[in-house]
């Protein structure tokens, strides 16, 4: 029912728009040059885990399932229905004909099969070139919940679960899962992910390693072709650096604008801006394994020793709110009701002298070394936290490490307290709450049995109802543990030249780039 | 080599070193380093005195102001005052000029000695590890120290020390090996004087003039490369008003307000052409031969 309506709803709208835009027609042709803060990491996206290397597969491949534009809500790929049986464990999925990939071969089921098998199976040949990371974190592990993946004839392929997984349908819609050419696997082995060949809008034409990308349009489509003839992504490493290029003319859009050049964006009469809706989170954690962060009422006087308002409004230019959960409101199951722990110095400091800490302590706090979505600015917000926790007595040494250093020790655990983020995946809550905060995932020890076996349970939960009560009960255990300060939701801003029409930013991070055209 | 000796023989009537600061004093570059240097001391000493604001005191809803007579070189991204940083920062420039090249001259001075003085197996081994460090560009060679001891300033002086003592032991090395064969030594050792008062009391006193020129524009490279390992993170964390890291977080707002990387970028320069006056002045001093030739 509520997908008929949205589905309506976006109908309505194209037609709207088309009035809108009256004589405005949409062109063919044309290069579009995206510049971005790093290159891409590889393009066997089963292989990656990084936005810079997600923002070019998702036009070389396409999904099973895929994401409305600008929304998490599924619609279809690839697979054009799909039902799920009455115990929730068998999911049959209708294919698309007349799909070709981008070496001629016919796309059907038994290319779905194949390319599960190969994520799945770590016995498969073509079980190479990389750990398969999201499959493991969205599947629980190799082979994982994915028990069978059965053809049942060209175009129908069955998928037999081991367990009820709720939010199954929103996690195949991810780019990592994309379907590759088997053909192509089995032709380039170990160099897969420099040869990619999927079924997407844009083929690969040249990559150049740390420098750019470079795709064309596929001719063979299964939708609409895409208006763009070329797209280049150039990995342009400083903001300020590349919001220059924007301004002189080399590239025509970019993501990581630097909050201090928001406001030239917004005056320029060739920029303008486009803002990605809010789907991600920036914390500041603490390690349960470092003294005294084991001590809840520590963890609860940084909660109130910081000013998220004045950081947003310093160092996003406003577009953030103050988080009080560790996920965004603009994910269902949101829990409202929690009474976010206010800034108020006092109080912080009345929660450390109970902890025994009156006369403060000295830490290590690691700063994030490169701009992200949800921290753009990680050398000055850390040194205001750093500030703010000053004001309270406490001495914070600030750290850091190269991004890849930085990412693997706090992943082992090494970091006393750090600054991170996570941009959501799929618009499911189980991809914040159980990903960053169950005991099996956390990076600050925070082992909680209670939290586990609520999110355990969402997980297996089919009923929506059920699983929002379960989200707003581990929202509440996360916000009595306060294992971070939750700092912010951004929004973050995309700076475009205003001729390029049609741009939808996902809250996802990355969105298929087919439907965007030049005027002129 | 036979300049040095006549060198010698000619200063010898009085003390070379006052002969050297009347000459230094003569030169207009030797003085306008000097002057820089005192300077900068006596704001790195007076700077509790001199600046206006703390310089760690941040107020976010305050950042990049312009130059005002509230803040009269502005305010930075965390809304500090610009003056007060460079004041302190001073302190830093200062420290880790002089700290870094104590290290590459204690080392430097003692490899040069020894490879000097004894010859043979010994010398060939200090030299060509010496000349195997001389063969990465300096600022590759501190980086990757830097890289094993971790990011910190303190780690940037021993790293920007490191890589400066093949420099000190090489000149130290040249300037032994002219000496030891001279008559004195010869005497010297007639006389029965062990290796320890032969190095110390002849041949590092006579080795001194090139050294404290090196020094003198070693101190003007090290604060060079320490604002450039700051700049790349590698040196001074935040919130220290290191200049060089100061320069860095400047970058991102070079359009909007771009007196927050100026001020820094000029305290570096004035400090470093200070140090490299004063060695220049020095050089001509020391040795006036060098500048007739």
């Amino acid at each position: 029912m509520k997908k008929i309506t949205l589905t309506t709803f976006i109908i309505l709208a194209l037609i709207m728009s088309v009035f809108v835009t009256g004589v405005m027609a949409q062109e063919q042709g044309g290069t579009l040059v995206f510049g971005r803060g790093g290159d891409t990491v590889g393009l066997d996206p089963i292989q990656v885990t990084d936005g810079e290397s997600f923002k070019v597969t998702q036009q070389i491949y396409d999904t099973l399932v895929d994401y409305t534009p600008g929304t998490t809500e599924v619609e279809p790929a690839l697979a054009t229905d799909w039902e799920v049986s009455e115990d929730g464990l068998t999911w049959t999925f209708n294919l698309r004909e007349n799909v070709e990939f981008h070496d001629g071969n016919p796309f059907t089921a038994e290319d779905v099969k194949w390319n599960f098998d190969r994520w799945r199976l770590e016995d498969h040949p073509y079980h190479i070139g990389g750990e398969f990371t999201y499959y493991g974190y969205m599947f629980q592990g190799f082979p994982g919940i994915i028990q069978e993946v059965n053809v049942v004839d060209d175009y129908t392929v069955e998928f037999v679960l081991s367990e009820k997984q709720a939010p199954f349908l929103n996690n195949l819609a991810m780019v990592p899962f994309g379907i590759a050419s088997p053909e192509a696997v089995k032709e380039h082995g170990e160099d897969y992910f420099k040869n990619p060949v999927g079924t997407g809008a844009y083929t690969l034409e040249e990559w150049r390693q740390g420098d750019r990308v470079i795709l064309k349009a596929n001719e063979n489509y299964w939708k609409e072709r895409a208006y763009l003839d070329e797209i280049v992504f150039r990995s342009i490493p400083d903001n300020s650096a590349r919001y220059m290029e924007l301004q002189s003319g080399s590239i025509d859009m970019m993501d990581g604008v630097s909050p201090e050049d928001v406001e030239s964006v917004e005056s320029s009469d060739e920029l303008k801006l486009s803002l990605r809706p809010s789907m991600n989170v920036g914390y500041f954690a603490m390690n349960f394994n470092f003294e005294p962060f084991d001590d809840v009422r520590v963890r609860r006087a940084f909660n109130h020793a910081i000013d998220k308002q004045a950081i947003i409004d310093a160092f996003y230019a406003g577009l953030a709110e103050p988080a009080k959960n560790p996920m965004p409101p603009s994910i269902w199951g949101y829990n409202d009701n929690i009474e976010p722990y206010e800034y108020n110095p006092e109080r912080a400091e009345e929660l450390l002298a109970e902890a025994g800490y009156e006369d403060g302590f000295e830490f290590d706090l690691w700063y994030l070394p490169v701009p992200r979505p949800y921290i753009p600015q990680g050398k000055f917000i850390g040194q205001a936290i750093q500030s703010y926790l000053s004001d309270i007595g406490v001495t914070a040494n600030l750290v850091t490490y190269d991004w890849s250093t930085y990412l693997d020790k706090t992943e082992h655990q090494e970091a006393p307290t750090y600054m991170l983020g996570w941009t959501g995946d799929n618009g499911d809550p189980d991809n914040f709450l159980y990903v960053l905060l169950d005991k099996t995932n956390s990076n600050n020890a925070y082992e909680s049995d209670e939290l586990h076996e609520v999110l355990v349970e969402a997980q297996k939960t089919m009923d929506h109802e059920r699983r929002v009560e379960l989200y707003m009960e581990a929202q509440e255990i996360i916000h009595k543990d306060a294992p971070w300060v939750p700092l912010v939701h951004s929004t973050p801003p995309i700076a475009l030249k205003t001729d390029i029409q049609n741009y939808i930013p996902n809250p996802t991070g990355t969105e298929k780039l087919h439907r965007v055209w030049l005027e002129e | 080599m036979s300049d040095k000796k006549e060198n010698r023989v000619m200063t010898k009537n009085t003390n070379p070193w006052f002969e050297a600061w009347r000459r230094l004093l003569q030169s207009k570059i030797g003085i306008a380093g000097l002057a820089v240097i005192i300077f900068l001391i006596l704001v790195a000493l007076l700077a509790p005195v001199l600046a206006p604001y703390d310089p760690f005191e941040q107020n976010i809803l305050a950042r990049y102001k312009a130059p005002s007579s509230e803040h009269l070189l502005g305010t930075d991204e965390m809304g500090r005052d610009i003056l007060s940083r460079i004041i302190y920062g001073s302190r830093i420039s200062l420290q880790v000029g002089l700290l870094s090249v104590a290290i590459a001259l204690v080392f430097g001075v003692s490899f040069g000695l020894i490879a000097g003085y004894y010859g043979g197996k010994l010398d060939m081994l200090i030299m060509r590890f010496m000349d195997i460090m001389l063969a990465f560009p300096s600022i590759l060679l501190a980086i990757g120290i830097v890289a094993i001891l971790g990011p910190q300033l303190k780690n940037a002086m021993i790293a920007i020390g490191i890589i400066n003592v093949p420099r000190f032991a090489r000149i130290v090395r040249s300037s032994v090996l002219s000496i030891k064969e001279s008559e004195y030594i010869s005497a010297a050792r007639a006389l029965g004087a062990g290796d320890f008062r032969i190095i110390f009391k002849h041949l590092l006193p006579n080795a001194m003039a090139p050294l404290i020129v090196q020094t003198t524009l070693s101190i003007a490279t090290a604060i060079l490369e320490a604002a450039a390992l700051s700049f790349l993170g590698l040196g001074a964390q935040p919130p220290s008003p290191e200049w060089g890291a100061m320069l860095s977080d400047a970058r991102s707002s070079l359009q909007r307000a771009p007196w927050v990387a100026t001020f820094p970028g000029l305290a570096i320069i004035f400090g470093v052409l200070g140090f490299n006056l004063l060695g220049d002045g020095l050089r001509d001093a020391l040795d006036p031969k060098m500048k007739n030739v």
